[in-house]
């Protein structure tokens, strides 16, 4: 691959977000209209190794690359939902992609090309490494240098390494930590294990790669997201060649992921309330004024609707999909619901009795306090708030453990945990629905 | 100095008499109209909610002609804020109350506040202070003594988009909330844990002590009697030379760090931090639950609580 004389275009092959992608986006034919290489390497491209994952500099490469970028994620979002095994997917090859990327780009001599697209998001400097090592108008010690480089090698578990890599691991640049927030908000970084000096995170060339090929992945996810809600709203159905990429791309969810996925996709069953994050335990004892609605309608109706009957990694639209008889609903899912309105203070529907026939509508039902089987799909069956929002929305309800930092949403929760239990014989099995 | 609650006649004669506009800080004043302010009228809670001032001069009527027993402003600004939407962005707030530290240097029972635990407070806040100029880098770090503790108010538009996830974060480096992956490095993440650390052990006492799972009462003493000894292992980041101490193998030591690592980030209501909506006392406002004012403090190594000790109260005991 020759890189010399490299097109300003270039620069979408390491930042599909950036102006150049979509340009390029923005000039591309409708999507049925696609050439049949672009379609092919969107789903290719989930299961790229090393050299795959470069891209010639010439126009039509760096056109079927990007296209085939947005083909994959718009696909995905069709057939899937925010945080899905399919996103995960997605966004993990897109990381180890851009990542192998600025790694080759690094040994061609590249660095400058990589640091252009860094530098587009992230407000990067070098050390100065001289005499004394300095951020900015900081000192750091000579000793810590070492030591950084030392604790990643140790992190690669690295005893000794060649000349030609030993490089990698040596501290190089430093970022400003307030520009790595999509990362720390996703749980990628983590603020205390960077090294922080006057507001600059000092890295080395290995931890910029991994970085900035995080930092691609989580705006990825946020854009996935993004689509999701608007075929959401818009009420479509997913067809033609995104179902056919996206039903594509779930078949490549590697086997063992499978399982887990089987698992939520097998029958749905009696509820595990040992199972239910922290935030759904707390919201079903009950909460105060002021977050009464939403712990019930928002929180808890969805949560307790899919985690009982469509433990499933599609996206569901309607129960009478996954059952046959409305006493689930009746009789197992809407007492819980109205047990918890009941411990509210005041007690919901005490003030608002209207908002029992908003429970059932929230399930799909329509405005209605005796659903039936035939009224699902009369309203939208919504799915519970990702985690990010329910801590905005109500973050007195969001006190995270350990297995919270998993996930991203509290049904992914429920489900990896009482699949986890089922898999270390905890016994989880569930009875048909 | 005696804590006691305001009566409303005080508070009356405290908003007309005392309360002074430019006490209300220049992050508040600057933003007026884009927050929201919230009352407690009665002592009940802060249930009047979604006010809106497009003028100091309307916030000084308000206060004047309702004296509340509490008065509040949003760490949000809105598009709305009387009807709480449109978030633009929001400061960055630790709380450090002295009721609720979790170790107290002067015995007081929870929930009491005496003149040695707003010390403690002070010195807390002031270490967290340190820690997010020196190692954050942010700027715009305001004091505010709210009447049983301290905020600390970082209006730096650096951070002022955060998100929840990112200001839990922010609390766990500022208060040493996570055990680091090196002990032994000068400066970051490694060195506030240290300092963190050594200010929870100086002030652990045997019976809090006793609570670590797996520590046995003569490792408890032992430890008591070397105190000193182990405070330095821990500035040197030698931690490993603690375990090795007779009577406690790594396993425990592991218990022992967890405990002293949870109590660290108990010195801060992290709910407070991650709330991006929170209403916080209004500098300036009277805390009538104690008769304090709630004021900006200039200097933080200066501050005395006489400043913050309403005429009413001075004359009372005058």
């Amino acid at each position: 691959m020759g890189l010399d004389l490299i097109t300003p275009e270039y620069l979408a092959v390491l930042d599909p977000f950036a102006d150049e992608a979509k340009r390029i986006v923005e000039a591309s034919p409708p999507l049925e209209a696609l050439p049949a290489e672009i379609v092919e390497r969107a789903v290719r491209r989930v299961k790229w190794t090393t050299r795959e994952m470069l891209v010639e500099p010439d126009l039509e490469s760096i056109r079927a690359e990007v296209l085939s970028f947005y083909l994959m994620c718009q696909a995905v979002a069709s057939v899937s939902f925010p945080g899905s095994q399919e996103v995960r997917l997605i966004s993990e090859a897109t990381r180890n992609t851009l990542r192998y990327r600025m790694y080759d780009l690094f040994k061609r001599g590249q660095a400058d090309l990589c640091l252009r697209a860094v530098k587009r998001s992230i407000n990067l400097v070098d050390l100065e490494i001289g005499d004394t090592i300095r951020v900015d108008r900081f000192t750091i010690p000579r000793e810590d240098f070492y030591k950084l480089r030392d604790l990643k090698l140790a992190e690669d578990g690295l005893e000794t390494v060649d000349d030609r890599i030993l490089p990698q691991y040596l501290p190089r640049y430093a970022v400003r930590w307030t520009d790595l927030a999509p990362l720390l908000r996703h749980r990628r970084k983590e603020l205390a294990r960077l090294y922080l000096v006057g507001g600059w995170a000092v890295i080395t060339p290995r931890d910029l790669w991994d970085l900035y090929a995080n930092f691609i992945s989580v705006r990825l996810e946020d854009y996935v997201q993004s689509v999701y809600e608007r075929i959401l709203e818009s009420g479509a159905q997913p067809s033609g060649v995104l179902a056919r990429v996206g039903e594509r791309i779930s078949s490549l969810v590697p086997k063992e992921v499978f399982v887990r996925e089987e698992f939520g996709r097998g029958p749905a069953g009696r509820l595990r309330p040992e199972f239910f994050p922290p935030c759904m335990k707390l919201a079903l004892n009950g909460v105060g004024a002021g977050l009464r609605n939403y712990a019930v309608m928002m929180m808890l109706t969805p949560f307790l609707s899919y985690a009982r009957v469509a433990p499933s990694g599609k996206v569901a639209t309607r129960m009478a999909d996954f059952i046959k008889d409305i006493s689930v609903v009746r009789e197992e899912i809407a007492p819980l619901l109205f047990e918890a309105a009941e411990r509210c203070n005041p007690p919901l529907f005490q003030d608002q009795p209207q908002e029992k026939a908003g429970i059932f509508y929230h399930m799909g039902f329509g405005m209605t306090t005796e659903p039936t089987l035939s009224d699902s799909g009369r309203s939208k069956w919504y799915r519970p708030p990702n985690c990010s929002k329910i801590q905005m929305s109500a973050p007195s309800l969001c006190r995270p453990d350990e297995f919270c930092r998993k996930v991203k949403n509290p049904l992914t929760y429920y489900f990896r945990k009482r699949y986890e239990a089922s898999k270390g014989g905890g016994g989880a099995r569930d009875e048909d629905a | 100095m005696r804590m006691r609650e305001a009566t409303p006649e005080e508070r009356r004669r405290f908003y007309l008499e005392e309360w002074d506009k430019r006490e209300v800080p220049d992050f508040i004043l600057h933003t007026i109209s884009l927050r929201e302010f919230g009352f407690d009228l009665d002592g009940k809670g802060p249930n009047n909610r979604y006010n809106q001032f497009t003028t100091v001069e309307q916030l000084c009527d308000f206060l004047r002609s309702r004296a509340p027993y509490s008065a509040y402003a949003s760490v949000a600004l809105y598009e709305r804020p009387s009807a709480r939407e449109g978030w633009l962005k929001a400061e960055l707030v630790l709380d450090i109350d002295a009721k609720d530290l979790p170790l107290k240097p002067c015995g007081c029972p929870p929930g009491s506040v005496c003149e040695r635990c707003l010390e403690e407070a002070r010195q807390v806040a002031k270490q967290f202070a340190e820690v997010l100029a020196g190692d954050l880098g942010l700027r715009n770090i305001s004091f505010v003594y709210s009447g049983r503790g301290f905020h600390i108010r970082v209006n730096d538009e650096s951070v002022m988009t955060l998100e929840g996830n990112e200001r839990a974060q922010v609390v766990d480096y500022v208060t040493g909330g996570v055990i680091p992956s090196d002990f032994t490095l000068a400066l970051g993440y490694s060195q506030v844990f240290r300092e963190r650390l050594v200010r929870t052990f100086r002030a652990l006492g045997p019976e809090k002590l006793l609570e670590v799972k797996g520590l046995r009462k003569s490792v408890v003493q032992r430890l008591m009697q070397e105190k000193e000894r182990v405070i330095e292992m821990i500035r040197r980041g030698r931690l490993e030379e603690i375990s090795s101490l007779e009577g406690l193998g790594p396993k425990t030591f592991r218990s022992l760090l967890e405990f002293l690592t949870r109590l660290n980030a108990e010195f801060t209501d992290g709910k407070v931090t991650i709330d991006t909506k929170r209403i916080l006392r209004l500098p300036s406002s009277l805390h009538s639950g104690v008769s304090m004012k709630c004021l900006v403090v200039r200097d933080i190594d200066r501050f005395r609580l006489e400043e913050a000790v309403p005429k009413f109260l001075r004359e009372g005991e005058g």
